[in-house]
């Protein structure tokens, strides 16, 4: 992706399929030219610091795109729970849209294109994203079943670069669920960038889980641009399974009062995995409340960062910000880098924040083995136990069983 | 059951038990009573094969030695240690954590392991005895637990496991009366000519609930000094001194 003028034919060849509206073209062509100014993250720009994106680009040399025509999937990938389905192949809606009362899910067709000055990749996406969906809950509706995101990812798929863009919207008093899971089909070379908007009106409840596990030579950056309004709620749980290449960067504003943001993220990294977390909440009024809560724990030689960052403007009296990063180093190789900010304006707040990182306790494996426990079992049940401190703050027992089967699946593997 | 030889520890290069002779019969209740410092801790973990514990000698064990088994290993042979700090393992349930140990004993031993109802049952009916509620069995293991609360659990792995051999290690610290007598209860439910006891203790308030058949004293890695439950008396009476050189 260094080579600019091979970018520049690559998005000359984009612009001409059929997706790309009038209308979002000079937006495009604007974002495109930006990213070539701004050119691809490296590790001396402090936002790219601590990400595989900085290391893992410069291998795409040459990038392609291409839409797969087909729509068939694998069934035997789609939840035993009663849900609404989204499917998702090769970065395209390719299920039917949803109109019922209060819900509608339907292909993106929003044009809505913003810049942050220091990323890149954001511009790249808003370059040559493919549309993926939208979904509008209305005022006062509450949706009966939990809502499910599948990304397939095909093996027949014959591009290697999928940019997505999506959008979530929660009417007043509205509350939703939606699970979230990454379907890799192959293994080939895959550079995935996904944007996703979120704006939760007056009340709104939205919980968010998202099981990203098991890929190689795949390169994801995911953004998540969040907005709460008054008294609404937005919790997020990831799971990140030894995902190879990987940044999960969340913004969240809180714009109004009593609105909560809770943020909560499992890493289970192996071999030379590498996943990033950069989270930053802005708690732009009164009364507003954030909690970041990631745990960690990296064999081999996995790399895991977390940069977490609570900001509070100078009117954000009564803030309350949490942070906790905690990491469970399994062997000598692995690291984990936690770089927590605190930004604060206002006099009247409360905000914590901790990181801690350390090995497996040998006490607490001397006792489960003295209890006829094995030494490879008593490991596994301590990591199990570690990580599962953040699946018991689920409350969907569905998605709470799935992501602990998750768990014992890692465990029996590794 | 068990007859350990010329048993030396170190730690770290540090030598802490300096040749032990010890035989412990079926069905018999052994008493080491010594001063702090003297090794007794040491003694329950180089028993339970604790890494970092050099030991050479031998503990034949049913007429094996078993010097070079791990620690699990001797546990499934039926060697339990009582903890005198229980650990707190925040994450690990309760009941999963004693059905886990529960079934990797059986499995040890080639019993078939328990399914999910026959070990509730089976904990419950155990726990009742100890005065055990249901909810601290659904808690992380030994996490927030009260002194009492933690030895009940151990009294009760050490019921659901039924180990030939066990070691208790001062677990009468931190009790008060009425969990003595719970602990002490469940201890003395547990004896039988099939099961030998090991109790390794600074004072003698706990042989007056579980009445050991031999006492003895053990100063500087060593036993000096062997006899009857008497003993345990004079020591409350006259202290250590006179063993300590």
């Amino acid at each position: 992706m260094n080579d600019l003028d091979k970018l520049k034919d690559h998005f000359k060849g984009f612009k001409n399929f059929d997706f790309i509206s009038n209308e979002s073209l000079q937006s495009r062509t604007d974002a495109f030219d930006r990213f070539c100014k701004k050119g691809i993250p490296n590790l001396k720009q402090e936002h790219w610091k601590y990400s595989p994106l900085s290391k893992d680009l410069v291998h795409f040399e040459d990038l392609k795109f291409s839409k797969n025509e087909d729509k068939s999937y694998d069934k035997s990938h789609l939840e035993a729970f009663d849900h609404y389905p989204v499917l998702v192949k090769d970065g395209f809606l390719i299920s039917e849209q949803v109109s019922e009362e209060g819900l509608e899910i339907t292909k993106y067709n929003k044009e809505y294109f913003y810049e942050i000055q220091k990323n890149q990749i954001l511009d790249f996406n808003n370059a040559f994203f493919m549309p993926g969906f939208e979904i509008k809950i209305a005022k006062d509706y509450k949706v009966k079943k939990p809502i499910v995101i599948y990304n397939f990812f095909s093996k027949k798929f014959e591009g290697n670069n999928i940019n997505n863009k999506s959008f979530i919207y929660l009417d007043k008093n509205s509350k939703a669920e939606i699970y979230e899971k990454n379907i890799f089909e192959g293994e080939q070379f895959l550079f995935f960038t996904k944007n996703l908007e979120i704006e939760l009106e007056e009340n709104a409840h939205l919980v968010k889980y998202y099981l990203n596990s098991t890929n190689k030579n795949t390169t994801i950056y995911n953004f998540i641009r969040s907005k709460l309004q008054k008294s609404s709620v937005f919790e997020k749980f990831n799971f990140s399974h030894n995902v190879s290449s990987c940044r999960d960067e969340i913004i969240s504003d809180l714009n109004g009062r009593d609105a909560f943001v809770s943020l909560n993220n499992i890493q289970h990294l192996s071999q030379k995995c590498f996943h990033e977390i950069k989270w930053e909440i802005n708690h732009n009024e009164e009364n507003t409340k954030s909690s970041q809560f990631v745990k960690s724990a990296l064999h081999d030689e996995s790399v895991a960062a977390f940069q977490g960052k609570i900001y509070v403007n100078s009117k954000a009296q009564k803030t309350d910000g949490y942070q906790l990063s905690r990491a469970l180093l399994l062997s000598d190789q692995s690291k984990f880098l936690a770089k927590p900010e605190l930004e604060i304006y206002a006099d009247d707040v409360k905000c914590s924040h901790g990181s801690s990182s350390g090995s497996i306790d040998q006490e607490s494996i001397f006792y489960l083995r003295s209890r006829g426990i094995s030494e490879q079992e008593a490991k596994k049940m301590m990591i199990e136990g570690f990580l599962a401190e953040v699946i018991n703050k689920i409350k969907n027992e569905n998605i709470k069983n799935i992501f602990y089967s998750k768990l014992n699946e890692i465990n029996q593997s590794s | 059951m068990i007859d350990i030889k010329n048993l030396k520890v170190s730690v770290e290069d540090k030598d802490i038990i300096k040749g032990l002779n010890l035989k412990i019969n079926k069905g018999e209740v052994h008493a080491i009573m010594g001063p702090n410092g003297s090794g007794k801790s040491t003694l329950s973990y180089a028993l339970s094969g604790k890494e970092g514990y050099e030991a050479e000698g031998e503990i034949n064990y049913n007429g094996e030695n078993i010097l070079e088994l791990n620690t699990e290993e001797r546990a499934q042979k039926g060697i339990f240690l009582a903890f005198q700090y229980p650990i707190e393992i925040p994450g690990v349930f309760t009941n999963n954590f004693l059905r886990t140990s529960l079934n990797s004993v059986k499995k040890a031993k080639g019993e078939k392991e328990l399914n999910a109802v026959e070990f509730l049952n089976l904990v419950k009916e155990k726990s009742e005895k100890l005065k055990i509620d249901k909810e601290m069995l659904s808690r992380p293991l030994n996490v927030g637990f009260s002194g009492g609360e933690k030895k009940r659990n151990e009294i009760l792995q050490m019921s659901l496991l039924e180990p030939n051999f066990v070691i208790m290690d001062e677990t009468d610290s931190g009790l008060d009366i009425d969990a003595l007598k719970i602990v002490s209860n469940g201890v003395n439910a547990m004896r039988s000519p099939k099961r030998s006891f090991l109790i390794i203790t600074h004072y003698q308030r706990l042989l007056n609930y579980i009445k050991p058949d031999f006492v003895h004293v053990f100063s500087d890695g060593k036993i000096v000094e062997s006899g009857d439950w008497k003993l345990a008396l004079e020591l409350e009476n006259d202290g250590y001194a006179k063993f300590v050189s």
